[in-house]
């Protein structure tokens, strides 16, 4: 099984939670005999390429340096993501598996990914744009809830870390529930989960 | 390879979605390419009445959500509908099995869309260069302005090959991205000749009667009514030029500069000879341009300046002033007169001349008229554009992508 795992933080990027539990995820993956890629942003590691724990790591950079917001940055940041994951891609003879997209920041990514070379994504959900903002609609949030919605409706699976996020999910986005696998970071059945719900969209036997 | 050459087109407009000129030199430029054997699809932005897909002149054209919500400023409405065009896009071309040779980006509106494509697919990309943010501000002075600046950049350097439509352009877009010369392709601006044909046939004279009497020499500008245009000149050299001949001056465009313009010509008391028409249709503006005595371009700044190769289809003399594009479409005392830019005295002294001299005025118009024939026919330069492509498709097939 070969992954492309998309999350814009990463050790030692780390922003918030989501830098720890990606890093795990990989770290176990890597054991499962997963081919496990992860494409990331960091400004000054840019273009590095490193096997930390037989994590083949990708860093980009935002090719556009001045921004207006966070926003703007992320729009520019994923042609980047883009180029490295279809490198991955034609340097394995055009066989992945799957992408694993963590939150908002590069959907866009995996769902052109998708459209332009069939390579199928799970959405999995750190965090939700509606609770961030606390409800706020300005334009601003509409545009990143747009791209949470575009990713919703374009993944084969969406995967969040608790019953209350599937729920919430189910009432923001109206995703049908049983599209969404809820898969608990810290229970013992964590990896199988992962790997179970990565099976049901490649298909094949799981790995042991 | 025994396939026609087949190009996607990503533009932000597309007839009948007009804003400004990339819209019609895309249209002219697809549908002669098409007929030169170039399978061309152009993707879009959506338009109120206009499908999603449709033929076009034998080109394909496809037309995408261009996202519709409240956004909070253009550049990023520009980001985000890249987003929509970028996936519509990846999946047409997923669907033809990948069959599309080269992605051909007009301006940094379409920039995201076409990086990602060469990227996904591994294609040459191109852009053509219509216009920079550092020409059109006259430098760099906020974050917004140069995010678009750096994307124009990153639009250029992903560029397998830029297309400029002047020298002046090609030298501009050299200089504010620092790109090598070897990158840059200079291929002009065409017009189409047939628009303006059967000028001979028809009687405009009643026509003529609803802007200027027929005693008064009609001078026409046609274009947006901002100070980079230089309609400030144009209003300045109004005076000089009614003290030697009576003349009317119809501006038509619109503009922030309208209000305090019309003030002005109030102010000198002659209001009666500066008329205002603001946006005309399609075919007003044709026949305005072909009974104009003058057709004037008094800009600023100016990366190509089409009103002028327009007016020279029309068979209407031209007086430009020397600057940009303008420089290098018309040559003074044979095609048209060139005038100081930003100096009423040059201009009213050109436009005098063109209105007094009948013989000469004859003689610019018909050679300005040869020199579209020769140098600005889109059948021309579609072929050169497809040369461009098929040297740089040769290029590609030595390449680890091909």
């Amino acid at each position: 099984m070969r992954v492309i795992i998309l999350s814009w933080e990463f050790p030692p990027r780390m922003v918030g939670q989501l830098a720890g539990y990606v890093k795990e995820l990989a770290v176990q993956l890597v054991k499962k005999d997963v081919e496990t890629h992860v494409v990331t942003y960091h400004d000054f590691l840019t273009g590095k390429y490193e096997e930390p724990e037989g994590i083949k790591t990708y860093r980009v950079t935002n090719p556009v340096r001045t921004h207006i917001g966070v926003l703007t940055w992320v729009l520019t940041l994923n042609q980047q993501v883009e180029r490295v994951a279809a490198n991955i891609y034609y340097n394995a003879k055009k066989q992945v598996d799957l992408v694993d997209a963590h939150d908002w920041h590069f959907i866009h990514a995996a769902v052109t990914l998708k459209k332009a070379l069939n390579i199928p994504f799970i959405y999995s959900v750190e965090s939700l744009e509606e609770h961030r903002s606390h409800g706020t609609n300005s334009p601003f949030n509409m545009a990143i809830k747009s791209i949470e919605w575009l990713g919703f409706y374009e993944a084969r699976k969406v995967i969040v870390k608790s019953k209350w996020m599937q729920d919430e999910v189910v009432r923001i986005y109206k995703v049908p529930t049983n599209k969404i696998k809820v898969v608990a970071p810290k229970s013992k059945t964590w990896m199988k989960d992962v790997l179970e719900t990565y099976k049901s969209v490649i298909g094949g036997a799981v790995p042991k | 390879m025994t396939q026609e050459l087949t190009v996607m087109m990503l533009t932000w407009e597309f007839p009948p979605r007009i804003i400004g000129g990339i819209s019609p030199h895309v249209y002219h430029l697809s549908k002669s390419l098409a007929k030169n054997g170039v399978k061309v699809y152009v993707v879009t932005c959506d338009f109120p009445g206009a499908p999603q897909h449709e033929i076009v002149d034998g080109v394909e054209v496809f037309r995408i959500d261009s996202y519709k919500n409240p956004s909070p400023d253009f550049a990023t409405w520009v980001y985000l509908m890249n987003i929509n065009m970028q996936k519509e896009a990846a999946a047409l071309v997923n669907r033809l099995g990948g069959e599309v040779d080269i992605f051909h980006a007009h301006d940094w509106l379409v920039a995201n869309a076409g990086i990602g494509l060469k990227h996904v697919f591994r294609k040459p990309l191109f852009a053509t260069i219509h216009s920079t943010e550092i020409g059109r501000r006259n430098g760099i002075h906020f974050d917004y302005e140069r995010m678009i600046h750096e994307t124009e950049a990153w639009l250029t350097y992903e560029a397998w090959k830029v297309i400029c439509c002047s020298n002046y352009m090609v030298s501009h877009v050299r200089w504010a991205f620092g790109l090598p010369e070897d990158k840059l392709v200079m291929v002009p601006n065409g017009v189409n000749i047939q628009e303006y044909a059967g000028y001979k046939n028809t009687d405009l004279s009643q026509f003529r009667r609803k802007f200027a009497s027929p005693e008064e020499k009609l001078v026409l500008f046609v274009g947006r009514l901002v100070y980079e245009k230089g309609i400030h000149v144009l209003s300045n050299a109004l005076p000089k030029v009614l003290e030697k001949v009576n003349a009317k001056f119809v501006i038509v465009g619109n503009g922030y500069m309208k209000g305090p313009l019309s003030n002005l010509v109030k102010g000198m008391g002659l209001a009666h000879k500066f008329l205002f028409t603001g946006f005309v249709d399609d075919e007003t503006l044709k026949n305005l341009q072909k009974c104009a005595d003058a057709c004037v371009v008094p800009s600023l700044f100016e990366p190509f300046g089409i009103v002028a190769l327009e007016a020279m289809a029309a068979k209407s003399p031209v007086v430009v002033s020397d600057t940009g594009g303008l420089s290098e479409i018309v040559e003074h005392d044979v095609t048209g007169v060139k005038v100081y830019p930003e100096n009423p005295d040059s201009l009213a002294w050109g436009i005098t001349k063109v209105l007094l001299d009948e013989k000469y005025a004859n003689r610019l118009k018909n050679n300005a008229y040869k020199k579209v024939l020769e140098k600005y026919d889109w059948d021309k330069i579609s072929q050169q554009t497809k040369d461009v492509y098929e040297a740089v498709l040769n290029e590609y097939s030595k390449s680890f992508w091909a």
